[in-house]
């Protein structure tokens, strides 16, 4: 960028989100540099940079010497309006170069309330949005991230998406593009068609859909031969080989996860019903003992940082915690260093764990039971006892701690008035279990219920469910606010207009994409910050584009019926959802992965360094 | 309590360009895990949450760049200074430099002024500007000045130890010594905002006309070198 854009950074707040030069930030000669990538984050900095995946494709993709990986987030709308009223294209932190000179502009999607943010950051930086009016000379449009595994309602904004996990897959990708733009053989259409053989990658402009009259999909495949019918994800075979980063960029300014993001495994045995990480990063895959110290050691000398935080879906089923953490604590209490375990799960919380979370610094605890009663509980497959979060409460109380989060959430399938009540009896018995404890502390005990709205999503076994009406939704809500009358219980609910937006684009299909495109234009972004949040606004944009949300959010679809999202094979089975999704109305559950293999499939996708035990 | 053996080190440097964003909090932050980095010594606070004890100089405004910022560490153990100067410079982002390392001997509540150098880019500029800057600090300059008992208005003239300045076409120049004690105080951001009101510079919001504050100098109230 030639432009001193001092008097803008001056004007607006956090101007450190926009600068760039953070001590581990990447800086190449361009002159030596073949295909350069945009890596752009449709939130703001502070959350993007706290994001562990962006961190590992930034490192990844800067391994490869002819690529130039850099960064660029959404700008705040106060930094956004500056920049437009001064011609200044989005531009990335690194080189301030306009995201326009570079060749592939990849973004990552996390959660469905970003669309409208990643379709104004491609608007920001002169490019069209939709993908069938883009030519040669613009860059190529990248999606990826969780949100990929229905790219449906933003498929008409994206030449291609990452299906799965991004390190390898994207090197593959731009070793593919730079091969093309070298060899005179690129042009848009036959980079995407050479793309679409690529094992993860999905180019939507090579399908037909078709719909029937009532709106559902009549006709969903390829347009040509060589296109796969379905697009596997991909998986890396071993995390103690693969691309971990050593050395992040370290942010100035407070970032969400300030700290060493350890990886410990990938994958979950438990099988939640309503769990999409659950289920799409199958199977599960463990880093060793010795790999993950030698990262933590690394990163710590590269960072500096005082925490580290062992990340994971569920921290307490990696198989070899105590050995873990017993290494790590060997060196991490001398140097002040805090080790914290989010994710941890009540039945497996032990005086063991209690103590060595209790070292340096200290924190509060959070379990999620999810449901109110043992009944729900088995119904969504969470697999935890009442017995077991007294247990752990207890462990906690004792050594020392007084405030407890529990989650939960309203809206499950099967999910009863008396469902809703057993939350409230649950926080009160945990409540008394703290007056009931010897030795808890002398402070007042804090229980803080929080309570989400349930969301169908993709590739679970509650694919198929309608997400409950936004009234019914509401009137649960009040229930249990009239339910929770002791004062030492906090208690907090997600706005359910929220969720309902969430639900839509979740299930949504290719028509949704008008409505993010309308919105964008009306200048609607960041729809997960509640200061820009509108549902009203939304409801506006649905209209004048003749969209039923209630098509998307609400009606219950048949395992018959052709899903959106099917083109996307996450290597579980349709019939292995099939069969969750009705032992999920008797109430029965499933044995997790250590205990048994519930042949889902995802196994086949592992290799032989998968948990699996059908392959042990 | 500090333990008397405790070495204290001096640490003075640079810190410009895009890294006037970064505000004086998230600065500490960034230096707490800086001196980790560079693996040195450093005496950690006692207690509950054990932090390493760092004092900083006169925290320097976000928007401003400087030249001689000061930060006081103690070490458990003797380093020579040329090493830590290496092991800080090398852990660094590279518009930060450490510009020296030495033991002090004058506490910080002795910096009574601050030298400072502002340049202003405006099509508004003329040759006639740097009078009229000179005019408006030299008699009365009332402004609402932000303080921890809440706003109220002053002169910041009297904040105003020393004030060049001098202009062509488009360009501006201000050297200035602003009162930056204990008991008196004047950000140079307060000067622009003069500027603003009085002289309607620095008012467009475009960016062909910017400006730019530079910290040169920490002095004592007879106007010495503070090191």
């Amino acid at each position: 960028m030639q432009k001193d854009i001092s008097t803008i950074l001056k004007s607006v707040s956090k101007p450190a989100r926009y600068t760039g030069g953070e001590y581990g930030q990447i800086i190449k000669d361009k002159e030596k540099i073949k295909t350069r990538i945009a890596f752009c984050f449709p939130d703001t900095y502070e959350i993007g940079m706290s994001n562990l995946g962006m961190k590992i494709l930034y490192g990844a993709l800067n391994e490869l010497d002819y690529v130039w990986c850099e960064r660029c987030f959404a700008p705040w709308p106060d930094m956004e309006e500056k920049m437009r009223q001064n011609d200044i294209p989005l531009f990335t932190l690194e080189s301030k170069d306009e995201i326009k000179e570079f060749d592939i502009m990849a973004i990552s999607m996390q959660y469905e309330l970003c669309y409208t943010t990643a379709i104004n950051m491609i608007d920001l930086a002169g490019i069209s949005v939709f993908a069938k009016d883009r030519k040669d000379i613009d860059p190529i449009i990248l999606g990826g991230g969780p949100c990929a595994y229905n790219p449906e309602p933003v498929a008409d904004f994206f030449d291609i998406f990452s299906i799965g996990e991004g390190e390898e897959a994207l090197c593959e990708l731009a070793e593919l593009y730079t091969r093309m733009k070298e060899n005179g053989t690129y042009t848009k259409d036959a980079f995407l068609r050479e793309a679409s053989h690529l094992d993860g990658f999905y180019v939507p402009s090579l399908y037909n859909v078709q719909y029937n009259s009532d709106g559902t999909i009549a006709l969903f495949e390829p347009k040509y031969d060589d296109v796969p019918k379905r697009v596997v994800k991909r998986v890396v075979a071993d995390l103690n080989t693969s691309y971990f980063p050593l050395k992040p960029v370290m942010p100035y300014i407070e970032t969400v996860h300030d700290r060493i993001m350890l990886e410990t495994f990938r994958g979950c045995i438990r099988g939640c019903r309503f769990c999409q990480a659950g289920m799409v990063f199958r199977p599960v895959r463990e880093k060793s003992v010795e790999v993950l110290n030698f990262q933590a050691e690394q990163i710590y000398k590269n960072t500096g940082y005082n925490e580290i935080s062992l990340t994971s879906l569920s921290i307490s089923d990696y198989s070899c915690l105590h050995e873990a953490t017993d290494l790590l604590l060997s060196w991490t209490n001398d140097k002040k260093i805090n080790l914290s375990l989010p994710s941890l799960r009540a039945d497996s919380f032990t005086r063991e764990l209690m103590r060595k979370i209790s070292g340096v610094r200290s924190s509060g605890l959070t379990f999620a039971p999810e449901a109110g009663t043992q009944r729900l509980r088995d119904a969504i497959n969470k697999n935890l006892y009442e017995k077991d979060l007294f247990n752990a409460v207890r462990l906690a109380f004792e050594g020392g701690k007084s405030q407890v989060k529990l989650y939960f959430m309203n809206g499950l399938p099967t999910e009863t008035y008396e469902d809703i009540e057993g939350i409230s009896t649950l926080a009160s018995a945990v409540v008394d279990e703290y007056y009931k404890t010897e030795g808890r502390p002398k402070r007042p005990v804090s229980v803080t219920v929080s309570v989400s709205c349930f969301v169908p999503k993709p590739h679970t076994p509650f694919q198929w469910e309608g997400q409950d009406t936004l009234e019914s939704l509401r009137s649960k809500q009040m229930f249990l606010a009239e339910k929770i009358t002791d004062k030492k219980i906090r208690y907090n609910w997600h706005e359910a207009k929220v969720s309902r937006l969430e639900a839509v684009f979740s299930k949504g299909n290719r028509r949704l994409s008008k409505a993010i495109y309308t919105a964008q234009r009306k200048g609607m972004r960041f729809d997960a910050w509640d200061e820009y949040f509108s549902y009203e606004k939304w409801l506006e944009v649905f209209d004048e584009c003749g969209i039923d949300i209630d098509f998307y959010a609400t009606r219950k679809m048949s395992y018959d019926e052709i899903l959106p999202w099917d083109v996307i094979d996450i290597g579980v089975s349709k019939g292995f959802l099939i069969s969750e999704n009705k032992k999920a109305y008797e109430s029965k559950t499933t044995p997790n992965c250590k205990e048994k293999c519930s042949g889902c499939g995802a196994n086949a996708l592992g290799k032989e360094l998968t948990w699996c035990p059908k392959r042990k | 309590m500090v333990p008397e053996e405790k070495i204290k080190v001096r640490i003075r440097f640079s810190k410009t360009g895009d890294l006037m964003y970064i505000s004086h909090l998230d600065l500490a932050r960034t230096m707490q895990r800086i001196i980790l980095r560079a693996g040195l010594d450093i005496w950690y606070s006692e207690g509950f949450n054990p932090q390493p004890k760092m004092v900083f100089a006169v925290p320097l405004p976000t928007g401003v760049e400087s030249n001689c910022e000061m930060l006081d560490i103690k070490l458990n153990s003797p380093m020579s200074s040329e090493e830590i100067k290496n092991r800080l410079n090398d852990n660094f982002p590279t518009e930060m430099r450490v510009l020296d390392v030495y033991t002090p001997e004058v506490k910080f509540k002795e910096i009574a002024y601050i030298d400072y150098t502002i340049k202003l880019n405006s099509p508004k500029i003329t040759g006639e500007t740097a009078g009229k800057i000179k005019a408006l600090f030299d008699g009365e300059c009332m402004i609402t000045k932000k303080t921890k008992s809440g706003e109220k208005e002053v002169n910041i003239s009297e904040y105003i130890k020393l004030l060049e300045a001098d202009s062509k076409s488009g360009y501006a120049e201000i050297h200035t010594i602003l009162a930056s004690g204990n008991e008196m105080n004047l950000s140079p951001e307060l000067l622009i905002e003069a500027l603003r009101r009085n002289l309607d510079l620095m008012t467009s919001g475009r960016i062909d006309e910017y400006y730019s504050i530079m910290r040169n100098e920490m002095l004592t109230s007879t106007l010495e070198k503070f090191i």
